[in-house]
């Protein structure tokens, strides 16, 4: 029984965002005055009722002449609305579902990247966190195919995933910068995770957010590593960042989230320039421009 | 499934060594002429990062920006459609047993251009996910579009305009090529609960002109529409707020109760006008006074 009802809910559900197939258009003819329709012209898929049979107009002034009880169309609407809203309560439960696991596999990448303030070597420490992209990969992949039951509404769903997205965004691009000196740009971010398809993008504003949370960790990660003895460290991500935020100034943002995100950013900046001038002062990094020649990968 | 896994990551990790992003001996901006030059702008890209964030960041801006002025248009279309909307629900509460063709008339009229003119603008401004995404900015006008239609509706006929109809009267809009905007689900229950407060004004205001019959209908109606709402709020998204509107709607369906009770208890004592037909007011026959 499920499944029949289940076409005909999506049928008709997809009618409520986008109407994919054009041809109910042509079934109706110009209407200037509403609500006359006589129910002819709906091509009536199977559970839209007969309710337009209701309009014929009741006159106010007759006075009780209608039945005390709730009229049918009332009761099968509201029925079909029920019905409706339970399965998309269910889809959003499976969302749910696959995006707690998308924050579990998120929090052991994160554990394993933690390690690079505890100056381990960089690429081991990128090789244990690089195993859970295969796994974000695929579990996006399945939020995917979870919400394209219900086309056009990716963004009726969003908040669910959202931030943990920005999440994962933050945490690849810090991993691409630990592992090339670059930033992570939008695409590239949705190559790895598999998300190059139209309808389950990735929001390039979750991917800004994303940016901005990796752009957070920089002063930390700056920190230890002169601590570790690294002098030359800070002046790369004292360019990187400067880079970074130069580009971030291009945007024009509305005072939401991202902009309080994006102002966090010029605080890290400050922190790396200090960091960066105490070493240079007292003589610690070597001299800029020779290292500049050995190219800009990390550790050895 | 551990298997396609492992080798997926093989396929992965082999495509990041090819790629020439991942170069481990790469240059910073500044270009080394030793390096080969290839026509890829793959590598392009690599040889000029610096650029290549502000070109990516350029494209991230015109999005933005573009999305942000979309969003814009809506909510200025969508102060617009509250706006007329409530133009129509004011010239419905106009009505009266004397007026009712006109006032009836004149409030099709004007939702029909509410219609034509302002819905429009917005059925031209979202199209596909643009439906859920911008839907903070449209939702308010969208909901005070279904509070006029459906109150119009109940005036006209005695019966709830349905999300069906509504969506039926908006497809003219739509260029047939495009997608055709469709009120959700959500939008119009949050309009019928706002739809309630008026009836409750409605039902109200009528009595205090005698209108009884009318707003024990109104009643009727309200509570019905109340009862079946219990059902299915809680199982909308983000029901917080509806949540809260029930609760004002309880309240609505309550006062017209009590002004129903009211008016059946004190039935030969309540004076709506000097001189009334009602056969069972005690001022049958007395002739009207103006007041």
């Amino acid at each position: 029984m499920k499944a029949a009802f289940r076409n005909a809910y999506c049928f008709t559900l997809s009618r409520y965002s986008i109407n994919p197939n054009p041809t109910i258009l042509h079934l109706v003819p110009a209407i200037s005055t509403f609500p006359s329709l006589p129910s002819s012209v709906f091509k009536n898929p199977p559970f839209r009722s007969p309710v337009t049979a209701t309009l014929c107009s009741t006159s106010m002034a007759s006075g009780d002449s209608d039945a005390p009880q709730t009229s049918p169309s009332l009761e099968k609407q509201f029925e079909k609305f029920r019905v409706q809203l339970e399965d998309s309560g269910s889809l959003r439960e499976r969302i749910r579902a696959v995006v707690l696991e998308i924050e579990s596999a998120t929090r052991l990448m994160q554990a394993s990247l933690l390690l690079v303030h505890q100056s381990k070597p960089i690429p081991e420490v990128l090789e244990k966190a690089k195993t859970q992209i295969n796994v974000l990969k695929d579990l996006f992949n399945k939020l995917a195919e979870v919400v394209r039951e219900c086309p056009g509404q990716y963004y009726r769903y969003h908040g669910d995933w959202r931030t943990e997205t920005q999440m994962v965004v933050s945490l690849l691009a810090f991993m691409h910068w630990l592992e090339t000196g670059t930033l992570l740009m939008h695409t590239e971010a949705e190559e790895k995770l598999g998300l190059n398809d139209s309808d389950f993008g990735l929001d390039v504003e979750d991917y800004l957010v994303g940016i901005c949370f990796m752009s957070n960790e920089m002063p930390r990660y700056v920190v230890n590593q002169v601590t570790a003895g690294d002098y030359d460290c800070p002046r790369k991500v004292l360019k990187f960042l400067t880079d970074l935020h130069a580009a971030f100034r291009m945007l024009n943002l509305r005072n939401d989230f991202l902009r309080k995100k994006f102002d966090t950013m010029k605080y890290d900046l400050r922190r790396v320039e200090e960091v960066y001038y105490d070493v240079k002062i007292r003589g610690l990094a070597t001299s800029g421009d020779s290292v500049e020649d050995q190219g800009t990968q990390g550790q050895p | 499934m551990l298997n396609s896994s492992a080798a997926l990551f093989r396929r992965i990790s082999v495509s990041w060594l090819m790629a020439p992003k991942f170069k481990p001996r790469r240059l910073p901006p500044a270009a080394d002429p030793a390096l080969p030059l290839q026509r890829s702008t793959k590598l392009a890209r690599t040889m000029s990062t610096h650029s290549s964030i502000k070109d990516a960041f350029s494209t991230y801006a015109d999005y933005l920006n573009a999305l942000n002025e979309k969003r814009e248009r809506v909510v200025k279309a969508s102060r617009d459609v509250t706006m007329n909307s409530k133009k129509v629900i004011f010239q419905v509460h106009r009505i009266s047993k004397n007026n009712r063709e006109e006032v009836l008339e004149k409030a099709d009229k004007d939702l029909a251009a509410v219609r034509d003119l302002h819905i429009f603008r917005l059925v031209k401004e979202l199209q596909g996910t643009d439906f859920w995404k911008l839907r903070r900015a449209y939702s308010p006008g969208v909901q005070e579009y279904v509070e006029a239609a459906t109150f119009f509706k109940f005036c006209q006929t005695g019966n709830l305009l349905n999300l069906d109809e509504i969506n039926a009267s908006l497809l003219p809009l739509s260029d047939p090529s495009l997608e055709p905007l469709q009120i959700n689900l959500l939008d119009y229950l949050l309009g019928l609960a706002d739809l309630t407060g008026e009836l409750m004004r409605l039902a109200i205001g009528r009595i205090s002109d005698g209108e009884v019959e009318f707003a024990e209908r109104i009643c009727r109606f309200v509570r019905d529409i109340y009862r079946e709402l219990t059902l299915v709020v809680p199982l909308m998204d983000d029901s917080s707020d509806m949540e809260t509107k029930m609760v004002t709607m309880l309240q609505s369906v309550v006062k017209i109760e009590n002004a129903c009770f009211s008016v059946r208890v004190r039935g030969s004592e309540y004076i709506p006008l000097l001189g009334t037909g009602d056969p069972s007011s005690f001022l049958l026959g007395v002739s009207e006074v103006e007041l």
